[in-house]
């Protein structure tokens, strides 16, 4: 096994290596931010999720067998933060970053046009944000991680064939409330 | 699979994809760092004090004689049924969820201050701004806390940091360190905004111990004129 590979780094922090996490934290942090902004729909939010997956993979690091991905295992201690998060504040709901829409409109000769795409792109993540969590988790993963069914799969520890039905009911239900959301 | 979408749904597919994903702030990096740091503190302390226990148990058992080596074999199931009903099952008890909040209560604020007084060193007085800021989100402020603070009120290059530090020192004013320090750096400051502003805070907080610092300031042959009359109003005020 490559000695900086990601299996590898989290094998040697389990058998005490602490300060090596910085280096996954390195590779990981971003996609996993992008992963829980893209499931919370909170920028700030996302931000303290990110550092609490990587206390749970410091604090459970014993669970790590180096069978499987490295990432398959964070993103299924990702997924349990998220889930446990929506549990305690189930209040929480999707609030649109405007500023960072309103920071890519700039006046121009088209800026209707540039408006309109804009608008389009609040919608859809709002009817992102409408998902139900298991769906919106999916369509996350694979669309935005770029994840293989085989390694969502595992993440849920469900069948690949189910992920597939999963992400096709998921974007039936997003088509759904994005129509509704546009009338 | 993407053959088995509709149209707009392979439409919103691709739209998906151009959604932006905002980037995480550049202090995530110095808060895992506070974060590992203190995990590491902690998970050293627990390793440590949890084998300092064990060998204090087994110590005099070692030392037993062969003829009580019943006595050895009894007290070692006794003390693995004990580790394997306080290990064997997290959060079950009411009593240890409880300990455990309070544990990570602890963490986090360990965790603020250390993140705080990592982020008053920042070259970018923003950050430094906002490291004084978390002072108000500590429970409780221990000495080093203060001593960087008033480090802070005396030598930052940055006007701004100076007063809010001031600011925040004046609410910890209950702390005779903080009190002194705030008398001591009366002579410090150099910037008349300072001077005018450790002279109100000393009039808030009824210091009268200044008066003897703001008459060694009058001596000082650059003061400015509009400080001057400040200081001769104050000690008025606290004599």
């Amino acid at each position: 096994m490559d000695a900086l590979s990601d299996n590898s780094l989290m094998l040697k922090v389990k058998a005490g290596n602490l300060d090596l996490m910085g280096l996954l934290f390195e590779r990981y942090h971003k996609p996993l931010f992008g992963f829980l902004y893209h499931t919370t729909g909170q920028v700030a939010h996302s931000e303290d999720l990110v550092q609490t997956v990587f206390y749970r993979m410091l604090k459970y690091r014993h669970t790590f067998s180096g069978e499987g991905e490295f990432r398959t295992w964070m993103y299924h201690l990702a997924r349990n933060v998220v889930i446990d998060a929506h549990r305690k504040n189930s209040k929480t709901s999707y609030q649109s970053d405007m500023a960072s829409v309103m920071e890519n409109m700039g006046v121009s000769p088209d800026a209707e046009a540039k408006i309109e795409r804009e608008q389009q792109k609040e919608m859809l993540q709002r009817a992102l944000q409408l998902l139900s969590i298991e769906h919106r988790e999916v369509l996350v993963l694979s669309r935005f991680q770029e994840l293989s069914y085989k390694e969502i799969a595992e993440i849920l520890k469900t069948s690949e064939g189910n992920i597939k039905i999963k992400v096709h009911r998921a974007m039936k239900e997003l088509k759904e409330i994005f129509l509704k959301i546009s009338e | 699979m993407k053959e088995e979408f509709d149209e707009i749904e392979k439409d919103l597919w691709s739209k998906l994809g151009a959604l932006k994903t905002p980037e995480p702030k550049e202090e995530a990096k110095m808060r895992f760092n506070a974060m590992l740091y203190n995990f590491k503190q902690e998970d050293e302390a627990k390793k440590a004090g949890f084998l300092r226990v064990l060998w204090e148990k087994i110590e005099p058992l070692v030392t037993l004689k062969s003829s009580h080596s019943w006595a050895f074999v009894v007290i070692l199931v006794v003390l693995s049924g004990t580790m394997g009903y306080f290990f064997g099952k997290p959060g079950k008890e009411m009593a240890g969820n409880q300990a455990e909040i309070k544990r990570l209560s602890g963490e986090m604020q360990d965790m603020k201050q250390m993140m705080m007084l990592s982020m008053l060193e920042n070259p970018m007085a923003t950050e430094r701004l906002k490291a004084v800021s978390y002072t108000e989100e500590l429970n409780t402020v221990d000495d080093q806390v203060i001593d960087a603070l008033l480090t802070t009120l005396n030598f930052d290059q940055n006007e701004n940091v100076r007063l809010v530090t001031l600011e925040a020192l004046v609410k910890l004013a209950d702390n005779p360190k903080v009190r002194e320090g705030l008398v001591q750096s009366l002579l410090t400051q150099e910037s008349p905004l300072m001077q005018v502003a450790l002279a109100d805070a000393m009039v808030k907080l009824q210091e009268k111990r200044a008066v003897k610092q703001f008459k060694k300031m009058l001596r000082k042959h650059d003061l400015n004129d509009a400080v001057k009359g400040k200081i001769e109003k104050t000690i008025i005020i606290l004599s």
